[in-house]
């Protein structure tokens, strides 16, 4: 809720890709000829969500105006439940959000209180970063809602990947126009999503690195986010710790544990 | 060879008697016609002033000073003065130092949530120096429960619809979250000490005022940082004229301000005046151009009736000349004397709709016009150019539509019309 008047309320939903936490491991198999371009965006998509997560984030900020460091701590469970709690700066220090299905509440420890995020600031930027609180609650699968076509196969910046083409299908309610998805071949780990609107101008990239393994599965353990209209400005995320397959409960995820700031 | 125009004024006068019903009934319509154009416009200005007036003065001010990249984003970054901010007090003292001036005021913008029990709702926070304010905002006197915030302390000053959206009256405690100026999340306990009820919707539901200093606070920005100086002035057309003046004075010490009145940031009210406008132009064609078909049938039965008349003067020895002069001498008189009832209707009319404006609020309530809360009376303004233009056109109509009976009672030939 950060960026409540932020002005800039991009959506999207790969922020439950790195915030929210990693799930279902890639195969490491190799890829076969078979396989289908739906097969590997959704292999890839389900990589990017997740089951259950416990992990630490540095999310650094960079606008035109302010530049931070946040240190997250984050749990999680399916799509549904998200606990997010910031650990620094010491400013916002015990300051929590939780997603529980569709709804986001938010702790401000300065006044002890839980504040339901309307449904209509759903779109405006999470603490100020360049994530949107609707990124937090978005639960439908790229493939739900988006038809997808090889556009590029063959080698870029000297690694194999493909190019996919992701355009919404006639009834899907989303706000992209398309998304351009580059994945690689070898690993089927995600390398680069650029956003674009209905005017068909870039609004946002997503680009993943430092893969490596989190309770052994393979994940991209760097996220940078950059918005196109905003020279300059980024959110780059990295997790410090990440484990999977945890017993989480609903109950973990309660407006209690939201006040509570040590579990 | 200048002949006194008196005996032809006498003349036309006299032939006016001669059918004194049927120059009462033409004299009565060309009046009513000059009372409906200059009271309609009157009207309309009144409207307009009204709308223009309320529209400015309820919350904008009639003339504001911000940074110049403040608008229309109004980014909290964009500050008078940038980062460095300005000497605020000193900036408000030159702005209400303009003769036309009543008084300026701070303010400082900022958005958030406002939350209470279960209720959140968004809101835009306007911080204000009370005191100041009260001498620039028409809102602040819309005060229906409790007292304005005071001092520099965390009281919020709330519109009525988002008192009961929250469940909330003076007294109680809310919290408001906004987006700091330095990325943070600005949060803290803050009391309502008042509600207002402007009417205006989009105001009741969404505007929050807190002093200044306290929104500073909560949005992290030093005290020397404002986003704007509104200043009220009482007759805004006026404005412009201050503009250029303070842009002036202003950009000695000041020079990163940028001054605008009304007219530049609520534009769409200068088009409704000029919409106004360009209406009281077409009422008064369409009056007076139906005014000249009556007259010029009046005109026509009367020089017809005298057709007679006319060829023995012609037999006497007048010419076509003297005869058209007759009868264009009469419309004159006929103009005049329209003229004459018409004032003594519509003046007395103005003059009292003017100092007391009947209320109409049982035809309907308050209403908005581009953004300005309209009262629901018939305001008047006196419209000084369109009383002597209105003039001028019944004149104009009453000499245009005599002109044709004119020519033809000049043609009359003595012979044909004693033979009829």
């Amino acid at each position: 809720m950060g960026g409540i008047l932020s002005l800039n309320s991009r959506a999207g939903r790969l922020l439950c890709a790195a915030l929210v936490a990693f799930g279902t491991v890639a195969s490491s198999a190799p890829v076969r000829g078979q396989q289908t371009a739906i097969e590997i965006v959704d292999r890839v998509d389900r990589l990017l969500r997740g089951e259950s997560s416990r992990s630490r984030v540095t999310m650094d900020i960079v606008t035109e105006h302010w530049s931070r460091t946040l240190e997250l701590r984050i749990r999680s469970l399916g799509t549904e439940y998200a606990l997010i709690r910031i650990l620094a700066p010491r400013k916002d220090a015990g300051a929590a959000t939780l997603k529980a299905g569709d709804e986001i509440w938010n702790y401000l420890p300065r006044v002890d209180r839980t504040i339901k995020l309307p449904t209509s600031l759903m779109g405006t930027s999470w603490m100020g970063s360049h994530f949107t609180n609707d990124d937090l609650v978005k639960e439908h699968s790229l493939i739900e809602d988006y038809d997808v076509s090889i556009a590029f196969e063959g080698i870029r910046n000297g690694v194999e990947i493909w190019e996919f083409t992701l355009t919404p299908k006639p009834e899907a309610a989303v706000i992209w126009d398309q998304i351009n998805y580059e994945v690689r071949k070898g690993d089927l780990m995600p390398v680069r999503a650029r956003f674009f609107d209905e005017r068909g101008d870039p609004v946002r990239s997503v680009e993943w690195s430092e893969y490596s393994s989190a309770s052994g599965r393979l994940v991209p353990m760097k996220m940078v986010i950059v918005p196109a209209d905003e020279p300059g400005e980024s959110t780059t995320i990295v997790y410090d710790e990440l484990e999977f397959d945890l017993d989480f409960l609903p109950e973990d995820f309660s407006l209690r544990a939201l006040r509570t700031p040590n579990p | 060879m200048n002949r006194p125009a008196a005996p032809w004024l006498r003349l036309g006068w006299r032939n006016l008697g001669r059918n004194s019903r049927r120059t009462v009934l033409t004299a009565g319509g060309l009046a009513l016609g000059y009372c409906s154009v200059v009271v309609m416009t009157g009207l309309g200005r009144g409207m307009v002033a009204e709308m223009i007036g309320n529209g400015t003065g309820v919350l904008s001010g009639q003339l504001q000073v911000h940074s110049r990249d403040y608008l229309p984003e109004r980014s909290v970054h964009e500050t008078i003065g940038g980062r460095d901010g300005a000497d605020v007090e000193g900036l408000v003292e030159a702005v209400a130092a303009d003769p036309a001036v009543i008084a300026a005021a701070p303010r400082v913008y900022g958005g958030g949530l406002v939350s209470g029990g279960d209720q959140t709702v968004a809101a835009g926070l306007i911080g204000i120096d009370p005191k100041r304010e009260a001498n620039v905002s028409l809102i602040m006197r819309t005060g229906e429960a409790g007292r304005h915030p005071s001092g520099e302390a965390n009281e919020l000053w709330i519109g009525q619809e988002m008192a009961r959206q929250l469940s909330v009256e003076p007294g109680d405690e809310l919290v408001v979250v906004a987006p700091a100026a330095d990325g943070s999340l600005g949060n803290d306990l803050f009391t309502v000490v008042g509600v207002f009820r402007s009417g205006l919707a989009e105001i009741d539901g969404t505007i929050a005022f807190l002093p200044y200093q306290s929104l500073q606070r909560l949005i992290a920005l030093s005290s020397d940082r404002v986003h704007e100086i509104a200043a009220r002035i009482e007759d805004a057309w006026e404005a412009p004229a201050a503009q250029s003046r303070l842009v002036a004075s202003l950009s000695v010490s000041f020079g990163g301000a940028k001054v605008e009145d009304w007219t530049a940031f609520q534009p769409e009210m200068v088009q409704y005046a000029r919409l106004f406008e360009s209406f009281e132009w077409v009422l008064l064609v369409i009056v007076f151009v139906l005014a000249v078909f009556g007259v010029a049938n009046t005109m026509l039965m009367a020089t017809f009736e005298r057709r007679r008349e006319f060829a023995v003067l012609r037999a006497l020895g007048a010419t076509p000349g003297v005869v058209l002069k007759s009868v264009l001498w009469e419309s004159v008189v006929l103009g005049a004397a329209s003229l004459a009832l018409g004032a003594a209707v519509t003046l007395p009319l103005l003059v009292w709709w003017h100092e007391a404006p009947p209320d109409v609020s049982w035809l309907y309530g308050d209403f908005t016009m581009a953004g300005g809360l309209v009262r629901p009376v018939l305001r008047v303004e006196y419209p000084f150019g369109m009383m002597v233009f209105a003039a001028f056109a019944l004149f104009v109509t009453a000499i245009g539509a005599a002109l044709l009976p004119a020519v033809r009672a000049g043609r009359v030939r003595p012979a044909d019309a004693l033979q009829d």
